[in-house]
């Protein structure tokens, strides 16, 4: 197929050639080459063949990315593809929940009458203040991580045109000076020889978050920071951020103005249904379970074991444990492998797998393999620094070479 | 293969919290450069540099760790071969230096008995950020009887001689034993590294080092 008749064809699937019928459901779209409106059979307009649609995207997007985030939004099971119809509700409904989040749960509530027994030395653990001290250790961690998020590209760093209303008024207080304030408290105390404490009046210093509007790297930390209060018992583990990263930033460049202003609540399911999915890495008790990393990595090497047996034989021998660099290549979906439009190329293979995350597999020893003249000469540091710096390519190559994997087997 | 171009190896590891700068202070040591931009390391890097001490080309191979907790499951598996960590707080973050006990006794759970330790207290260039004294890491240095000293990797404070300082004292370790071996990966290339290295013995090395900061 061509690249004109790729663009049809992913035009077609998603429906956007009904352009009007869209305009009509009011949730904007993918703005597109608009055809002529279709009035007939309008049922079959109302759902998207997400088989087909997994087939198309998997050798990549065509359409200068401008398809990514609705496609996204599809292949990572938020937008009902059976039903085109219900987006809009769905998007009201969803897009609403997650503000009650950031209401809920951002805000430290001091409702009268509570605040006399409640106070921030209370050692009850139901103390909201207790609460409060202990989000802030997770807030920190994410903190130190979405600042260092993709520092190749000055995107995160850059001014988003849909702040948070109540932290640009001020009614909000910014996460980022939460935790300063923490670190405020405890600087001031300094213990000085046996128990005597004298106060530091030199505070740290403020790190320049936005002054007026929001940051891209400050949106990036409510969602963490809520995914993290939603889901306690794995809470925020770093890798997290770099996983969030290729999310928000495609669902933040949407051409369309309507989706784009709702990346933020859009990006927080997108993110909770892919973790669904991966969290098992993340989990260290679950390391060794079916789904844990440790399981992938052994389906790595035996993947290699059967496709490349000299390459095998040479990095068992050099005792490069896939841990040293698979462990990461597989927590992070490539993310940190391969600079962020490589990334996001991969994604699109990655999500349309139609067993997720078979094709990982697949791709990581295509890795290996594209560079193995590389590794079959090198010692344990030379191949330990190829493996961990992986060299820039045209990501098609190790794609092709991956897929031809998956239809030559099984 | 290549005809070996350095006399020792010696396995050194970075531990610590997270984003006490441990992958920057790795980056100045053997790159000789500062980069704030930094993403965070997940599982484990690795970097190489060969240096010279007392007439002996040394190759350092310096393993830097995931400071959070999810990792430690993968970074604990590399202590037992190390012959050297460096063990890393930030001067502006209290946390990091009470953590310092809890690296302490992952240490005495992982690690070799004789590892030789050193304690860093990093980011000494933000003095007026300071939430750590000097003295109380000279204090917890004392205690276990470990080296210190205080680093900035980005004003290139004491880098350079924290890594020589650790280097040279287990080459007068490696000299004093005849031979160690360890389970490091990469070990095997070590078997034809276990010279007999006579050096002198004489350890002249000062518990701790009072300089900069």
């Amino acid at each position: 197929m061509s690249y004109k008749e790729r663009l049809t064809r992913l035009e077609k699937l998603l429906r956007v050639d009904n352009q009007s019928k869209r305009d009509n459901a009011n949730v904007g779209g993918a703005s597109a080459s608009s055809v002529e409106k279709q009035d007939d059979a309008e049922e079959t307009y109302d759902s998207i063949d997400l088989f087909e649609l997994k087939n198309l995207v998997f050798h990549g997007l065509p359409g200068d990315s401008q398809y990514r985030a609705l496609v996204w939004r599809l292949l990572l099971n938020y937008l009902p593809a059976n039903s085109i119809k219900s987006w809009d509700e769905f998007l009201v409904k969803k897009r609403n929940n997650y503000k009650h989040f950031v209401n809920d749960l951002l805000v430290i509530r001091e409702e009268s009458g509570e605040r006399n027994s409640d106070h921030p030395l209370n050692p009850e653990p139901d103390s909201k203040w207790q609460v409060f001290f202990k989000d802030n250790d997770v807030l920190l961690q994410i903190d130190k991580d979405v600042r260092r998020l993709c520092p190749e590209i000055s995107f995160f760093q850059t001014e988003t045109a849909y702040p948070n209303e109540q932290v640009v008024s001020g009614k909000m207080d910014r996460l980022h000076k939460r935790v300063q304030s923490v670190v405020l408290e405890s600087s001031n105390v300094i213990r000085k020889g046996l128990g005597i404490t004298k106060i530091n009046p030199k505070g740290p210093m403020i790190q320049d978050g936005s002054e007026t509007g929001e940051y891209h790297w400050e949106v990036v930390e409510r969602i963490l920071f809520i995914y993290a209060k939603l889901n306690p018992g794995q809470s925020y583990v770093q890798g997290m951020n770099e996983i969030i990263g290729p999310i928000y930033y495609t669902l933040a460049n949407d051409p369309d103005v309507i989706w784009r202003e709702n990346a933020e609540a859009d990006t927080f399911y997108l993110f909770t249904n892919l973790m669904g999915e991966i969290r098992d890495f993340f989990i260290r008790s679950l390391d060794n379970s079916v789904s844990g990393i440790k399981r992938m990595m052994e389906m790595l090497m035996d993947s290699l074991k059967s496709r490349d047996q000299a390459v095998y034989a040479h990095i068992v021998k050099l005792e490069i444990h896939p841990q040293y660099f698979a462990f990461r290549w597989i927590t992070l979906l490539m993310s940190q492998e391969f600079a962020l439009p490589e990334v996001l190329r991969i994604w699109d293979s990655l999500l349309s797998d139609h067993k997720r995350f078979d094709f990982l597999i697949d791709l990581a020893t295509a890795m290996i393999i594209h560079i193995r003249s590389e590794l079959l000469s090198g010692d344990f540091p030379s191949n330990m620094k190829l493996l961990q710096n992986y060299p820039p390519l045209d990501v098609r190559d190790i794609l092709t070479l991956a897929n031809s994997f998956s239809t030559t087997s099984s | 293969m290549a005809k070996k171009t350095y006399d020792l190896l010696f396995k050194l590891l970075l531990i610590g919290d997270s984003g006490v700068g441990k992958t920057c202070i790795l980056f100045r040591f053997s790159d000789d450069a500062f980069n704030t931009t930094f993403i965070s390391t997940i599982g484990i890097d690795f970097k190489i540099k060969t240096i010279e001490l007392k007439g002996k080309k040394i190759k350092l191979q310096i393993w830097d760790t995931a400071g959070q907790e999810r990792f430690h499951t993968i970074t604990t598996s590399y202590y037992r071969g190390a012959m050297g960590i460096m063990l890393v707080y930030d001067i502006t973050n209290l946390k990091s230096f009470e953590n310092i006990a809890k690296w302490l006794r992952n240490i005495d759970e992982h690690a070799n008995e004789d590892v030789e330790k050193m304690i860093l207290g990093n980011k000494c260039d933000m003095d007026d950020n300071r939430q750590v004294p000097k003295e109380r890491g000279d204090a917890i240095a004392q205690e276990h009887g470990i080296k210190f000293m205080e680093t900035s990797a980005k004003n290139n404070i004491n880098i350079d001689r924290a890594f020589h300082e650790l280097a040279e004292a287990i080459l007068n370790k490696t000299s004093r034993e005849t031979s160690s071996s360890s389970g490091l990966p990469g070990s095997n290339m070590n078997a034809e590294l276990q010279d007999r290295v006579n050096l002198n013995t004489n350890n002249k090395s000062n518990n701790r080092i009072s300089q900069c900061c």
